[in-house]
């Protein structure tokens, strides 16, 4: 059974800008030291979730658009989960294997 | 509305893909390891498909790889003029001789200083960005301005270095053929210097015969020491790839205050004290070992991962206690000593002049 990491400060700032974003859900795979997307284009509101499907452990990191996430440790097998509020352009890559990078574009 | 990007389907493709390529030409080889290993031949025909070698260097789009940029990049290399002092090059730390680093501990620097760190060793180089142990440089070419320019280290204002390559009637003329119609600039001098480091490439070693399909190109022990490096003992969660690295970053236990990558990305704990995976390719030809140089043997370095570490919030997850055999240990040794490749001497070049 898959672990979920859902970041609280997160969920305080979807709850304050008052919006629902249960609309759209995207899944990316982290599997083989690579994500599985290299650019990701979502609706303003929608939830990615990162799928750590290595048998190493990852760090997630979302920047961009004056927003700074940090999964912390993501062992094998667990999700973490982003939603994605502010339109704009993010970098996603992984604080442990550098070469981990893709970006998502919140539309 | 319910978008999935995920490349589970393709990545399951791919994976059948290798694993049938690589049991179609190691079905004796595998059948070799079979007998000798706790895997299955499938099992470990899919371990394989995750070493073979590439066909390509790496090369920026705006450095492409070229011969004259390869002979020019050489003679900065071995060049001790580009030292403060004239008496350190490039090669002095990262010997060919020696497996492209230096046999000590630490580094030795200007005036004979000690350096904080073990000088890693450039082989394979070209796939191995972030450069350095705490990984402070991106590229290859942004790499080579460090070691130069640092005064513990070659001492030399990258400014002066180039007025000293001007000068100079031979590097003129090997900047003008690697450079056609450019100046000689630190960008020029840095692009030459990372060509060349592109080029130095590991040689096929008896693990790569195997992974080939030749079954007696690897001892019995060292078939099994593959098999307990991708399970047991975990290596490989680190260790990956072809050059048995994941080019990250990991805590992996090791006494002292230097923070290595944190101090380059502040705020996440688990980068504390944690430094790049190097490769193992040659790896039994390159002692000591860590990023400290504190481990003089491959058993040593076997204990440390097995037992010897300091367990701490930000030790690595990858590093555990697997409780190794005896036969274990001296297998993983002759596993390591079979990435050796054992590759041709390195010709000096003539320096310009």
């Amino acid at each position: 059974m898959r672990k979920t990491i859902l970041l609280s400060s997160l969920a305080v700032l979807v709850s304050a800008a008052g919006i629902c974003w249960a609309a759209g859900m995207a899944t990316v795979d982290q599997r083989g030291l690579a994500f599985s997307i290299s650019k990701l284009v979502v609706k303003k509101g929608d939830i990615v979730t990162f799928t750590n499907n290595d048998n190493t452990s990852h760090n997630i990191l979302v920047s961009g658009n004056g927003v700074s996430l940090n999964s912390g440790l993501q062992k094998p097998g667990v999700a973490f989960k982003a939603p994605f509020i502010k339109p704009g352009i993010y970098q996603v890559n992984c604080g442990i294997h550098p070469k981990m990078k893709m970006s998502i574009v919140v539309e | 509305m319910n978008r999935v990007f995920s490349s589970l389907r393709r990545g399951q493709l791919l994976f059948a893909m290798g694993a049938s390529f690589a049991v179609g030409i190691c079905g004796l080889s595998i059948a070799q390891a079979q007998s000798h290993g706790n895997s299955s031949a499938s099992t470990i025909a899919v371990m394989l498909a995750d070493f073979r070698r590439p066909l390509n260097i790496p090369a920026p789009e705006d450095n492409p790889i070229t011969p004259a940029k390869a002979s020019l990049g050489k003679a900065l290399f071995f060049d001790p003029r580009l030292s403060g002092s004239g008496a350190i090059a490039c090669a002095t730390c990262h010997n060919p001789a020696l497996g492209w680093q230096d046999g000590m501990a630490r580094g030795v620097g200007h005036h004979g200083g000690v350096l904080s760190r073990h000088t890693p060793t450039i082989l394979n180089i070209a796939w191995s960005e972030p450069l350095f142990w705490d990984g402070r440089a991106a590229t290859l070419e942004e790499q080579a301005k460090g070691p130069l320019s640092a005064p513990a280290e070659m001492n030399m204002p990258l400014d002066r270095a180039v007025e000293i390559l001007r000068a100079n009637r031979g590097y003129r003329a090997g900047f003008a053929a690697a450079f056609p119609g450019e100046p000689i600039t630190i960008d020029t001098m840095v692009k030459a210097i990372a060509t060349y480091q592109r080029t130095v490439i590991s040689g096929v070693a008896p693990f790569d015969r195997w992974v080939n399909g030749e079954a007696g190109a690897l001892p019995e022990a060292a078939k099994r020491g593959f098999v307990t490096f991708e399970t047991k003992a975990g290596c490989a969660a680190c260790h990956s790839g072809w050059r048995f690295t994941d080019d990250g970053f990991h805590d992996t236990g090791l006494p002292g205050d230097d923070m290595g990558r944190a101090k380059i990305m502040p705020g996440l704990p688990i980068l504390e004290h944690a430094f790049k995976t190097p490769t193992l390719r040659n790896v039994a030809d390159r002692a000591p070992y860590m990023h400290d140089g504190s481990l003089p043997t491959l058993e040593a370095v076997i204990n440390h991962y097995d037992h010897g570490y300091i367990d701490r919030p930000s030790l690595s997850p990858e590093v555990r206690r697997p409780k190794l055999t005896v036969q274990e240990k001296a297998d993983l040794v002759a596993f390591m000593q079979s990435l050796s490749s054992h590759d041709r001497n390195v010709t000096l070049p003539n320096l310009p002049r």
